[in-house]
């Protein structure tokens, strides 16, 4: 019993500590003092409000496109299209808001509505192509995530681009009462609350719920769906759909209430970080709320490093990669070397 | 018996976990005798076998070959005394032909004789002894379930086997590569081998035993020249009670007005084809289908359940199409219970827990949020009366052996009241007792009016229970008709595609 208990432990403990060996590895090869840089991460992670604040308001996306690729894995389905989701959902999210530069309050719900709906849209391409034609989902995914952004590149550098601002590829900045809400002074905004609030229902609903169950069935035995009156190809629209409209949301939240505008540059690998997270939470929302807190600090640090520390910023990417590689391997170890954490 | 015995288990004991596979087991055995070793699915047949051959080591207790004492006894050292056996899965490589598959048999042959001449040779002259019919340069993976056995037997009698044990080597045959077995065995015998035949059927004992060994719970109960027992002796001896085991066939049907219809039925799918299908089944009766797997059963079971849609044709069942239905959703009807083949693979997800997958049929019964299991009580039930083993509704269907799903997936179908049943071979893989359940259960759901389609394989029981029998060929209607104008010679013949002539 109480063995049990310590192995529990001690797995994700062990699993951390070969994290933060990865880590100072990494800066060792880059030739910069390791320990203090490490100790430079976690004070411009989380060693102040502002700190806090930044690595906040990164978690919200990359919570979004976690939950994204989630719904999808749920029914087997990998999903790399979070990226891209989140690039149509913030231009279709950009376009209510600019129609309505004189609007209520009222236009909040509208505009998160459309970029919900643009998500969706984008996510249910890949679902029907999948259901109907049998089009791989993550290749379908994953270039439908380069059409997602050009689209976006093609309307701030043309049609929408915002004459006044001469050169600079970008839209009009959203009406006043088309911005979220922020908490006090901080970067953290009203996206951040309903990604958590979504992340708790996801859970209830995936682990608890019939129609959790119906994905569990059509993931686990097809054959058995006809027993039960299971619909794969409902199904497999739906949780597209769905997962697009996560991602959606996340990318309209994110120009919403960070840029105020619509660039060509939405996202620092939101959608990457997001399907990362999905895969170490093994396909647990809840679980994803911890980790992608986690990875929202390793990219609000890295930030920081680039600006104070000359580390490139790209060290972040590398770093995910390098955690996600090292979870990987672990999994591949013999059983009682695994840590049961990404096998569910 | 005469003389002393050339293989000898003397006190042997085995334990997996808590379970005495084999406890205090004394067994000579002597030249020139084919035993029958006869018992329960888990009696523990297989692990006293197993230790023969030197796969497993026993906790206690010794093997002696003629009258030597065994010590590290292992299957590399019992090729070199002669023990030989067929296991019920074949070690065989599928890429690879039939001779190349022989030749990989031989330990000691080092790469440069590989195309060695004279072991080519004697290979060949093997495998043309037993199966003159097998092109030794055909591709393993080409070959029926019952050639590959035979492949298997040619690699132990190239070795030289003076022992062959054979565990449960007809519960994957046709009746007439069960009798090419018979006959393989009958010569081994009179070649002066012994023969170990591992089974569960009293067929196969009647057919070559000299003399029969019956355990039941990892002990030997009974040992009998063949002709000193009776049937009736041997089941008790198994079961170890006296139980009926025997079920009545039911009375056939009084009205005869059909209840189901398959009409000009045509299908042409993966799973199988169809070809021009024409019958009726009244409401009570029980309709057994034999026939070669592969020959259009698994189509036929999904039209009928509403779960394969036919190029052209309907299966109608009290009035109401059933494949008109399936154009909208693909489901099983309600009114309808379905046993498929392989539950594992068609009929319970592995990983969710016992009482989700007793309510698989029921899912829109089930409340939309859902905290513990569904349906707890109900399931826990159903597991004690179906005697599922183990009965923790907590436990996910993969963790059950192959027999346990069968009764899992019957618990669920059978429950109920239907009005068509189809079982796809239900009692595969189950013992004496757990089969007599199965029978029971399905024909109460005959006497109550609905219609049994039944798949078997088992000709004895068909012929035995069936109210009318229909053969399968080649996708085809081969015969069809009451189960008194057949006899297993002639739905043997059947099976294989030879017209009516009887």
């Amino acid at each position: 019993m109480l063995r049990d208990y310590v192995h529990r432990l001690l797995r994700p403990g062990l699993l951390v500590i070969l994290f933060i060996g990865v880590i100072l590895l990494f800066f060792i090869l880059i030739g910069k003092p390791p320990l203090q840089m490490f100790w430079s991460m976690l004070t411009y992670s989380m060693g102040d409000v502002f700190s806090l604040s930044e690595t906040l308001a990164k978690t919200t996306p990359i919570l979004f496109c976690a939950l994204a690729v989630i719904v999808p894995a749920r029914l087997g389905l990998i999903s790399v299209g979070g990226e891209g989701q989140l690039y149509v959902g913030a231009l279709t999210g950009t376009w209510a808001a600019l129609q309505f530069p004189d609007a209520g309050l009222w236009i909040l719900p509208v505009m998160l509505f459309a970029g919900a709906a643009g998500g969706a849209f984008w996510g249910g391409i890949t679902g029907v192509l999948k259901a109907w034609a049998g089009v791989h989902e993550t290749i379908s995914t994953l270039l439908l995530n380069y059409v997602g952004i050009l689209l976006v590149s093609h309307l701030v550098y043309g049609p929408w681009k915002d004459t006044a601002n001469l050169g600079w590829p970008a839209t009009r900045s959203f009406p006043v009462n088309a911005i979220l809400p922020k908490f006090h002074a901080t970067q953290i905004h009203l996206g951040l609350l309903i990604a958590m609030i979504l992340a708790i229902v996801l859970h209830v609903l995936l682990n608890h719920s019939r129609w959790g169950l119906s994905l569990k069935i059509l993931q686990r035995n097809p054959a058995v769906a006809a027993l039960s009156g299971l619909n794969p190809i409902r199904q497999t629209i739906l949780v597209m759909l769905v997962g697009g409209m996560l991602a959606g949301l996340g990318g309209i939240s994110e120009v919403s209430a960070i840029q105020g505008r619509l660039q060509p540059t939405i996202s620092s690998g939101y959608g990457l970080a997001g399907f990362l997270v999905a895969w170490l939470s093994a396909q647990q929302p809840m679980r994803a709320l911890l980790i992608a807190f986690l990875f929202g600090a390793l990219l609000a640090a890295a930030d920081s490093l680039q600006m104070f520390a000359h580390v490139p910023a790209a060290s972040a990417v590398v770093l995910q990669g390098l955690i996600f590689l090292t979870a990987l391997i672990i999994n591949q170890l013999p059983s009682q070397w695994r840590i049961p954490f990404w096998t569910k | 018996m005469s003389a002393a015995p050339r293989f000898s288990l003397q006190n042997i004991n085995k334990r997996f976990g808590e379970v005495n596979a084999n406890s205090n087991v004394n067994l000579d055995i002597y030249p020139n005798e084919v035993i029958a070793l006869l018992g329960e699915n888990g009696a523990g047949k297989s692990t006293l076998m197993k230790l023969l051959y030197g796969f497993y080591t026993p906790d206690a207790g010794e093997i002696v070959v003629e009258g030597e004492p065994l010590v590290a006894h292992s299957p590399k050292q019992s090729l070199r005394l002669g023990i030989g056996m067929l296991f019920q899965q074949f070690n065989l490589v599928p890429a690879l032909s039939v001779l190349e598959n022989l030749l990989l048999a031989f330990p000691a042959a080092p790469w440069w004789q590989w195309r060695r001449r004279r072991l080519t040779t004697d290979v060949l002259a093997c495998l043309q002894r037993i199966a003159p019919d097998i092109d030794p340069q055909r591709l393993v993976r080409d070959l029926s379930v019952g050639e590959q056995q035979v492949v298997e037997l040619a690699k132990i009698m190239a070795l030289n086997a003076q022992l062959v044990i054979l565990d449960e080597p007809t519960a994957v045959l046709t009746p007439q590569e069960v009798e090419r077995l018979y006959q393989f065995v009958a010569q081994c015998r009179a070649d002066g081998k012994v023969v170990v035949f591992i089974t569960h059927k009293l067929a196969d004992v009647r057919a070559c035993a000299t003399r029969i060994v019956v355990m039941r719970q990892g002990r030997i109960v009974g040992d009998w020249r063949t002709e000193t027992v009776t049937d009736n002796e041997l089941i008790q001896a198994m079961v170890g009670k006296d139980t009926g085991l025997i079920v009545n066939r039911i009375a056939p049907p009084k009205h005869l007005l059909p209840k189901l219809m398959v009409k000009r039925l045509n299908v042409s799918s993966r799973v199988g084809t169809i070809t021009a299908m024409d019958f009726e089944v009244s409401p009570g009766e029980v309709l057994g289908i034999a026939g070669v797997m592969g020959n259009g059963q698994r189509a036929l079971a999904m039209v009928l359940a509403g779960i394969l849609v036919p190029d052209s044709g309907e299966v109608i069942l009290d009035g109401v199409s059933i494949n008109a239905l399936a154009h909208e959703t693909i489901k099983v009807p309600d009114n309808v219970a379905y046993i498929p083949e392989s539950p594992l693979t068609n009929a319970v997800v592995a990983q969710l827990d016992l009482a989700t997958n007793l309510q698989l049929r029921a899912l829109d019964a089930l409340p939309f949020l859902q905290w513990g299991m569904p349906a707890l009580h109900e399931a826990q039930h159903k597991l004690a009366a179906h005697d599922v083993r183990p009965s923790d509704p907590h436990l996910s269907a993969g963790a059950l052996s192959g027999g346990n799903l069968q009764k899992l997936v019957i618990a669920r179908e059978l429950s109920r009241p239907v009005q068509l049943v189809i079982a796809c071979y239900p009692t595969m893989g189950l013992d004496l007792i757990a089969t007599r359940n199965v029978y029971e259960r399905l024909f109460a759901q005959a006497e109550q009016g609905a219609c049994i389609i039944w798949f078997s394989e088992e000709l004895d029981d068909l012929l035995r229970y069936a109210h009318r029998i229909m053969v399968l060929h080649g996708g085809r209607v081969q015969s069809i008709g009451p189960v008194a104008s057949f006899d297993r010679q002639r739905i043997g013949r059947l099976m294989t595609g030879h017209a009516q002539a009887c």
